[in-house]
Formats: C-alpha cells, sequence, structure tokens
C-alpha cells in the first residue's frame, strides 16, 4: 500500500526528469552564469589577496566554497513560480480533486527537476573551480559536499514551495522571494562564509535554517575535511521537518479557504 | 518634429495608463516596492561585511561601491518603469503580438516597450539614490550630474535589452537566453571596474557594455568633467541608435502570429 503511494510520487519526478532532460536551454544559461560568477569572484579574491588584508582563508579555497554553494542554490529549481501559476490560473483546483497529494506531487517533480541539474551544475562548478584556480582540494571533503548539498538544494526546495503556497493569499509572491534569497545569500554564506560576518550577524543566522542549505555543506571544502556531518545531517533532517510542517500547515489552510469561497 | 512630441505625449499617456493600472492594486504595488528596496539593501549587506576587513580594492572604497550599486540600481529602476515592455520582447516577437501594434499609427517598438510597468522598479530607483546619496562620495550640487549618469545607464540597459531580444526575429525564440544576457550584463556593472582585465575588459566595453551601465556613469557622478561627460552621452546615443536600427531590421523579417489581440 505504501509503496504505491510512493510510486506516484516517483512517477511524478520521472515525468519532470524527462522533461528537463528535453528542454535544456535554461540549464544551459545557468552554466554560464556560473561560470562567469565564479570567474567574477575568483578575480575578487584575487584583488582581495593582493591588498594584503588576511580574512582568514586561501582565495583559493574561497572559489571552492562559492563554487559549491553557488552549486547549491543554482540546482534548486525556482518552484514557487510554477506554483503561483497554477494557482493564478486555478489549475490548482483540479489537481486537488486527484488521488495524490497537490504539495507531494509538486515536490516530487521539483526533486526530478533537482536530480537533472545538480550533477550537471556540479560538474560546472568543479570544472570551473578548477580552471579558476588551477588547484582541485582533496576528494573526501569534496564528495561530502554531494549528499549534504543535495540535501541542502531539496530544502531550499522545499522553501520555494511554501513561498509558492503564499499566492492563495498575495497577488505576487516574487517580492517574498527575493526577500528570503537575499536572506539566504547573506545568512546562508553565499558568497563570504559566516565566520567572516560580524559576531552579532553569525549568532543571528545560527537561528536560521539558512547555514544548512549552504555554509553547512560548502565549509566541507573550507575545513578540508569531513568533521561536523552528524551535526550537519541533524540541522538538515530538523529543517526539513520544519519545511514540511510549514508546507503541510500553508496548504492546510489554502484548502480551507477554497472550501469556504467555493473553489 | 510634431511628430517627435506627439510621440511624446503617446509615451506619456502610455506610463500614466501603466501608473494607474499598478496603483489600483495599491497594496501589492507597496509591498513589490518596498521588498525590492529590502531586496537591494540586503544584496548589500555582502560589500559591508567583507570591506570592514579589506577596506580598499585597487582603490575602491566602500563610499565608491556604494555610487556604483546606486546607479545601477536607479538604472536599472528606471528603464523597467519607464520601458518595462523591454523584457517581454522576445514574447512579442515570437507569439506573434508585434501584428496588433503594427497596425497602430505609433512606432511599434515605442509601443511595446510602453506596454510594461514593472512596480519593483520604484524600489530599485528610490534604493540606488538612497545608496548614492548616503555614500558620502557625491554631494547635492552634482546631482544634475548624478542623473545625466542614471539616465545615461538606464538608455545602455534599455538599448541591450532591446537588442538582445531582437535576436528573436532570426533565430526564433531566446526569451531565456536574451534575459540570461540582460543579468550578466546587470551582475557585471555592479561589480568595480579593476577586478576585470584584458580580453573580459574589452568586452565589458562593448558586446556586453557593463562597463556604460556602471562603471563610466559612476565615475562621471565621482569626478565629473566634459570629456566624461560627451562619452557618456555618446556611448548611451551610440548604443540606443544602434538597437533601434537592428530592431527596425529585424522587424521588416517579422511574420505575422495571425493572432487577434487588443491592447490598451
Amino acid at each position: 500500500m505504501r509503496a504505491a503511494a510512493v510510486s506516484k510520487y516517483v512517477a511524478f519526478a520521472r515525468v519532470a526528469t524527462a522533461l528537463a532532460r528535453r528542454d535544456r536551454g535554461e540549464l544551459y544559461g545557468r552554466m554560464l552564469f556560473f561560470a562567469v560568477i565564479l570567474g567574477v569572484f575568483s578575480s575578487l579574491w584575487r584583488v582581495v589577496a593582493e591588498a594584503g588584508m588576511p580574512i582568514a582563508a586561501d582565495p583559493k579555497l574561497l572559489v571552492w566554497y562559492l563554487a559549491t554553494t553557488e552549486w547549491i542554490i543554482l540546482s534548486a529549481p525556482p518552484v514557487h513560480t510554477d506554483v503561483q501559476e497554477s494557482i493564478r490560473r486555478g489549475d490548482v483546483v483540479c489537481r486537488i480533486g486527484r488521488p495524490v497529494s497537490y504539495v507531494g506531487a509538486a515536490f516530487a517533480e521539483a526533486l526530478g527537476l533537482l536530480a537533472v541539474r545538480a550533477p550537471l551544475l556540479a560538474a560546472t562548478a568543479w570544472a570551473c573551480a578548477f580552471a579558476f584556480t588551477g588547484w582541485i582540494p582533496p576528494l573526501a571533503p569534496l564528495a561530502w559536499t554531494l549528499p549534504f548539498g543535495f540535501a541542502g538544494a531539496a530544502l531550499i526546495t522545499a522553501m520555494c514551495l511554501w513561498i509558492g503556497l503564499l499566492a492563495f493569499w498575495l497577488e505576487d509572491v516574487s517580492p517574498v522571494f527575493w526577500v528570503v534569497q537575499k536572506l539566504l545569500f547573506v545568512f546562508g554564506g553565499l558568497m563570504l562564509p559566516i565566520e567572516l560576518y560580524p559576531r552579532a550577524m553569525q549568532v543571528a543566522a545560527a537561528w536560521t535554517p539558512f547555514p544548512a542549505m549552504l555554509a553547512g555543506p560548502a565549509s566541507f571544502v573550507l575545513r578540508q575535511s569531513g568533521a561536523g556531518w552528524l551535526t550537519l545531517a541533524v540541522h538538515q533532517a530538523a529543517w526539513g521537518a520544519a519545511a514540511a510542517l510549514a508546507v503541510w500547515w500553508a496548504f492546510r489552510r489554502a484548502r480551507a479557504t477554497l472550501t469556504i469561497n467555493g473553489g | 518634429m510634431r511628430d517627435k512630441s506627439n510621440n511624446v505625449a503617446f509615451l506619456s499617456a502610455l506610463l500614466t495608463t501603466n501608473l494607474k493600472a499598478a496603483a489600483a492594486l495599491r497594496g501589492a504595488f507597496v509591498i513589490q516596492v518596498l521588498f525590492m528596496v529590502l531586496n537591494n539593501l540586503t544584496f548589500f549587506v555582502f560589500w559591508w561585511a567583507l570591506m570592514r576587513r579589506v577596506p580598499d580594492l585597487r582603490g575602491w572604497r566602500l563610499g565608491d561601491i556604494q555610487v556604483l550599486f546606486g546607479i545601477v540600481a536607479a538604472g536599472f529602476g528606471l528603464t523597467v518603469t519607464l520601458a518595462g515592455g523591454v523584457r517581454h520582447i522576445s514574447r512579442f516577437i515570437d507569439d506573434g503580438e508585434l501584428d496588433t501594434l503594427l497596425a497602430q499609427p505609433k512606432p511599434v517598438l515605442l509601443h511595446a516597450l510602453g506596454l510594461r510597468l514593472q512596480a519593483s522598479g520604484f524600489g530599485d530607483m528610490l534604493s540606488g539614490i538612497a545608496f548614492i546619496a548616503s555614500s558620502g562620495q557625491v554631494s547635492w550640487r552634482a546631482a544634475p550630474v548624478v542623473l545625466l549618469a542614471i539616465v545615461a545607464s538606464a538608455l545602455v540597459i534599455l538599448a541591450c535589452g532591446i537588442l538582445f531580444h531582437s535576436l528573436t526575429f532570426w533565430l526564433g525564440n531566446v526569451d531565456t537566453f536574451a534575459r540570461q544576457l540582460w543579468e550578466l550584463l546587470i551582475t557585471f556593472a555592479l561589480y568595480p571596474e579593476p577586478l576585470f582585465g584584458g580580453a573580459l575588459r574589452l568586452v565589458l566595453f562593448t558586446l556586453l557594455p557593463a562597463g556604460f551601465v556602471g562603471y563610466v556613469p559612476a565615475r562621471l557622478a565621482h569626478r565629473p568633467s566634459a570629456a566624461l561627460v560627451a562619452l557618456t552621452i555618446a556611448a548611451a546615443a551610440a548604443y540606443v541608435l544602434f538597437a533601434v536600427a537592428v530592431f527596425e531590421r529585424g522587424l521588416k523579417r517579422y511574420a505575422s502570429g495571425s493572432r487577434f489581440g487588443v491592447h490598451g
């Protein structure tokens, strides 16, 4: 019974994977953007090193750190736009009637997209980071970044799904997405490891889910070891549970509203 | 001469209509503006955190980056507010939505540009001006020069948008590609000029003119000179004229979508 329930969501993921393989234009664009951003930042870190101010990390390591955080963030599909469109057009009403959870299916589809994007973008990340630094970190910490980076991207996807559901109440969820995205950039340590921020910001970041999404997985590269994997796994599991609860609660509220309004 | 003043009146009428439409959903409008301001402030946290530790990057200090960031943000905001249709040109061409514009007496490009307004552009303009004003690098007496720098930046952003999206006339639907090129232009324009050298620098002043979106206007706002004023105006005019010429040439290849539609 349970296997049959799971197989429905696996089917959604497989369909999304097949579609993503066919429509690769956006993915190539993301790969190009990736190369540009890493190029810009490798120049920036060179200039910072030239300025003679120690920032407690090797510029090469910072480029590999950024390659990992960008890989995670660019791999996560922007599912909030699809959910918003589905709500705006009213498609959601038809989908609710299906014998599958609407949010479960949307998340499964997003994971299918993630499964296509993540390997290609990881290859791009590593190739570009090597091209710009001429150096490869030890393989063991790089290997640690893969499962935890994928889990981080899945967490970001769940967050985007929750933002998309806000379209039941808001005209346009883009502003919410921009702000959450920028909070992710800052508190997740996208461009700069969190350790380099002022103490107050480090404390604030620790109370948010963002470090578990980006800085946590990418820090394996900075530390050049797999130390701290268990703590990160616990954090990711806890924030994953919180995200699932938030999505479930938001959809439940929205569904109740739809029933009251008569669909 | 009369045609030109008619076009200006037409453009201002389009803008007024768009503004009224945006203001009709007042809550959403205010939220978009405020969130865009917050978005830009959050993005700047990176520079603030970095430059607390490294105050000088090849002569660029935090105030200089604020001016650069402010001019690009205000320029981008001005573009998507006055000519928000630029982001949709690919789709207009590919979906045959230019049909209804071709049948009207006003210039097609002008009409297409004025069809949309992005409310968040006001947030970009507000935050851009706030960044410049709080940088401590520009005096109030330099306000006209700063305004010129912002307008020139906006014109180059607009021209690049028209150019990238006009590729659809020859290559088919390149909407995603054009948007990504446009994003790259803005991305490069937001980082200090000394980070880029060699061939890339040449690209940034020609094919992907981030130099004329950010660096040159920022330099003009910092240290105004007649030569910089001339260079800024000439570059903006050249890119706009080139973009209009490319669009007009592409329009001759445009095949109707045979679609019925009405534009207000």
